[in-house]
């Protein structure tokens, strides 16, 4: 039988190394989804993710409840909202990374690698749908980012998404609508919409 | 509901925001509005392309291991503090035998070259202490015979216990290490990723190597694979019969090691003998903390194909100009094929050579593995001959962490006759005179049982008053081998002036064509030399003095101890002067010019 999030850190804690390993491996890649939607940056959510888990491992004594997941987020969340603040200072830009922007590792020899997409054309245009997607996600306020980013990506409930933020779910759902209206305007055209 | 249903109530409806009101309300006209039930599409249209990034993230492997390795490190020992701080070689297994049932995807090419067929015995019964040390060992399972695929995703990381034991060998002339480390790996029946990460550290990938010390005929190393778009990451593809802990060596080169020599000489307050200490300081920045390691130095030189440095900088492993030479290596000691002159037989080379002469016993320094801890054992530092190149093996075990640096103590010579030596040469040194201490490398002289490598030496004098020392001067020397003389220039004296003074000058003798024309004519020239030792040491001075032509005659008068030509034009005067006290001799120096040189060939 499977255990549990939080049962696996209480084994953490009583020293069995195998723990956390699998709380990682469970965790890690919807975590490591998040931060690169939310900082846009694959160097920035590689960082993020690691200090992430590494204040999961000394938190570990504080998590009181069985909400691990919501827990987890509101630690990725006040790092990567922390992250926007000393963004505003300074901005690291990796040279020797390949990869694209989104952080999804992608490179364009990758994509044309890639079975699914063996048209150029097509590679092409759905690079841009996902370059505008991205723009269009950055360009929101991060409270309204983290709110859009958790709901949709990651199926957060909204009182998930509130206990997240420390707030009430009404202003999850505000924060909800207006990043919505604000996409509405700024979102590529669906394939096959009609304008 | 009065008119359209907006914009913003869409939304709300389609990303259930609304009230129970009024969504009721906006269900019910898109029933009957066709515009909005066409705006609703175009929305959620709109919307559905955020699913572009929505798209599953596999966390990279070198990304687990870090946080796995931050963990660990986070743990007592916090060695080098910095969470980010990259990872020198960590070692995280991979099992794969308990992820068989996941998914298994076709095996890509480039990932996964084609396995060589393994031999595929039955599987052997196991020794009981492997059996009893885990006891998860299925003996009776057949093992796969095509090796399983791992996805970054799915390998199960495991940190790896501490090196066991770890020998460094370093070839100070080519900024190259041969590292070879001792581990307890847990194998699993089955298939088994090793996996090694060299980030942020200078080790050449493409000479690693993994040999088990045990059950080598049930553990069969097959491959290293360098995953595509991971950087500083390989993993060996193992195949074990046995389950359990193996130990394993693995080797590798790398750079960013390095040691040099110096010499600290104490001249007796007559200076007639010297007390000379040897030091060895091993440096680190290769990026890799070394504990508790066994520290070997090569002198000597070494030729290498490709630098160390910038096989580990490249972005991949293969491409090398060298991997098939090196891939080729099987073992540590076959280093010997980058010698120019050795030994092919590598072991031979390092290992087997006979005349182990240990000798001298340092003190100061010291203290089994570790800065600043343990007792105060002395180490010796033994030293092994090896055709032309020297091993030097240092006592014990030391930790070296990344950009230390450990002063070892080399060897101690107590008596060591020497001669001090002050010389005066107008044409090398100026009008300065020179001071110089010398001494060989032989047993007369309490040394000559090993070459002495390139390095500093700093000589002082014991003023004979409460032990004080007095800098005397230092200088670089370069290998001394058995035998030879050395000769130490310890800069310039203070102490003891030479003073040559021109007294006279004159043309005398000369010499007429038949035009009535100068064709040739003496010069003769007298010159007043003092030598001046204001020390409370007598001295011994050797005075150049260069004619510039090899026409001359010369000659002496006055104190001038003795002479002696020193080439075809110039002479040596060599005088023994007592303490503050002078000596002045002159000479008269006649050289011929033109036809005057005819008859004095």
């Amino acid at each position: 039988m499977e255990r549990s999030d939080r049962g696996l850190l209480e084994a953490h804690r009583g020293g069995d190394p195998q723990a956390f390993a699998e709380l990682v491996r469970r965790h890690g890649p919807a975590v490591l989804g998040y931060l690169r939607k939310m900082t846009g940056n694959a160097d920035t959510a590689d960082d993020l993710f690691q200090e992430t888990f590494r204040r999961v491992h000394e938190k570990a004594h504080t998590l009181k409840s069985d909400r691990f997941k919501p827990w987890l987020f509101t630690i990725a969340t006040r790092l990567a909202l922390d992250g926007f603040r000393r963004s505003r200072r300074v901005t690291f830009l990796s040279l020797d990374r390949t990869e694209g922007p989104d952080g999804d590792g992608q490179t364009g020899a990758d994509c044309l690698a890639d079975e699914a997409a063996c048209e150029p054309v097509e590679v092409m245009a759905k690079d841009e749908r996902r370059r505008q997607v991205r723009q269009a996600i950055g360009g929101l306020p991060p409270r309204q980012r983290v709110t859009l980013v958790l709901a949709y990506y990651q199926r957060l409930s909204y009182p998930e998404i509130a206990e997240v933020l420390g707030c009430s779910t009404g202003a999850v759902k505000t924060q909800m609508f207006r990043a919505l209206k604000s996409l509405a305007q700024r979102l590529p055209e669906g394939v096959g919409e009609m304008t | 509901m009065n008119g359209h249903a907006s914009e913003d109530a869409l939304i709300r409806v389609l990303f259930d925001l609304a009230s129970d009101e009024e969504r009721a309300a906006v269900q019910a006209h898109l029933e009957t509005c066709a515009a909005c039930r066409a705006l609703r599409d175009r929305l959620a249209a709109r919307f559905r392309s955020l699913d572009e990034l929505d798209e599953p993230v596999d966390v990279p492997p070198v990304l687990l291991s870090q946080v796995a390795t931050g963990l660990r490190r986070r743990r007592p020992f916090g060695v080098r503090g910095a969470w980010l701080s990259a990872i020198a070689a960590v070692l995280v297994i991979g099992s794969l035998a308990t992820l068989e049932h996941l998914v298994r995807r076709p095996q890509p090419e480039d990932a996964m070259p084609p396995v060589a067929s393994a031999p595929r015995s039955s599987p052997p019964r196991l020794q009981d202490s492997i059996m009893g040390s885990v006891g998860l060992a299925k003996a009776d399972a057949a093992i796969e015979e095509v090796p399983p695929f791992a996805p970054a995703s799915a390998i199960e990381l495991n940190v790896l216990p501490r090196r066991d034991a770890l020998q460094l060998t370093i070839y100070n002339a080519a900024d190259l290490t041969l590292v070879r480390e001792t581990r307890e790996l847990t194998f699993k029946r089955g298939w088994n990723w090793l996996q090694l990460m060299w980030a942020n550290t200078l080790i050449d990938p493409t000479s690693l190597s993994l040999e088990p010390l045990e059950h080598a005929d049930k553990i069969e190393v097959q491959q290293l694979v360098y995953p595509p778009r991971l950087r500083d990451l390989g993993r060996w593809l193992i195949r074990s019969e046995v389950s359990g802990q193996v130990p394993v060596r693995i080797t590798y080169m790398t750079s960013g090691l390095s040691w040099r020599a110096f010499y600290m000489g104490t001249l007796t307050p007559d200076e007639k003998q010297m007390h000379l200490a040897g030091y060895v300081r091993v440096d680190n920045q290769s990026g890799e903390d070394y504990e508790n390691a066994q520290v070997r130095l090569v002198v000597g030189r070494v030729h290498l194909l490709d630098r160390i440095a910038d096989l580990a900088r490249r972005p991949q492993p293969y491409g090398s100009p060298i991997p098939d030479r090196l891939h080729s290596l099987r073992r540590a000691g076959d280093l010997s094929v980058w010698f120019e002159n050795g030994d092919q037989d590598g072991d031979k080379l390092l290992f087997g050579m006979d005349g182990r002469n240990a000798w001298g016993m340092m003190g100061g320094m010291g203290g089994m593995g570790g800065f600043g801890g343990g007792l105060p054992v002395p180490k010796e530092i033994a030293k092994e001959g090896l055709s032309e190149y020297f091993l030097y093996t240092i006592e014990g075990t030391e930790t070296i962490p990344h950009q230390w640096g450990k002063r070892l103590p080399s060897f101690e010579a107590d008596r060591i006759p020497v001669q001090s030596l002050y010389k005066y040469d107008e044409e090398r040194w100026g009008g300065q005179t020179m001071r110089f201490l010398s001494f060989v490398n032989d047993s007369e002289h309490e040394l000559g049982q090993t070459p002495l490598p390139d390095g500093n030496v700093a000589v002082y004098r014991n003023t004979g008053q409460e032990g004080h020392l007095a800098y005397a001067g230092a200088m670089a020397v370069k290998y001394i081998p058995v035998g030879e003389k050395v000769e130490l220039e310890l800069g310039a004296a203070q102490q003891v002036k030479v003073e040559p003074v021109l007294m006279d000058t004159k043309t005398d003798h000369y010499a007429f064509d038949p035009k009535g024309n100068i064709s040739g004519w003496d010069q003769i020239d007298t010159w007043r030399i003092t030598v001046t030792n204001t020390r409370t040491l007598p001295v011994k001075v050797e005075v150049y003095r260069h004619f510039g032509t090899t026409y001359w005659e010369q000659t002496n008068a006055g104190d001038f101890g003795t002479c002696e030509k020193d080439g075809a034009d110039a002479v040596k005067y060599i005088l023994a002067v007592e303490p503050a006290s002078k000596k002045t001799f002159t000479y008269v120096l006649t050289t011929y010019h033109g036809t005057r040189r005819e008859n004095r060939r």
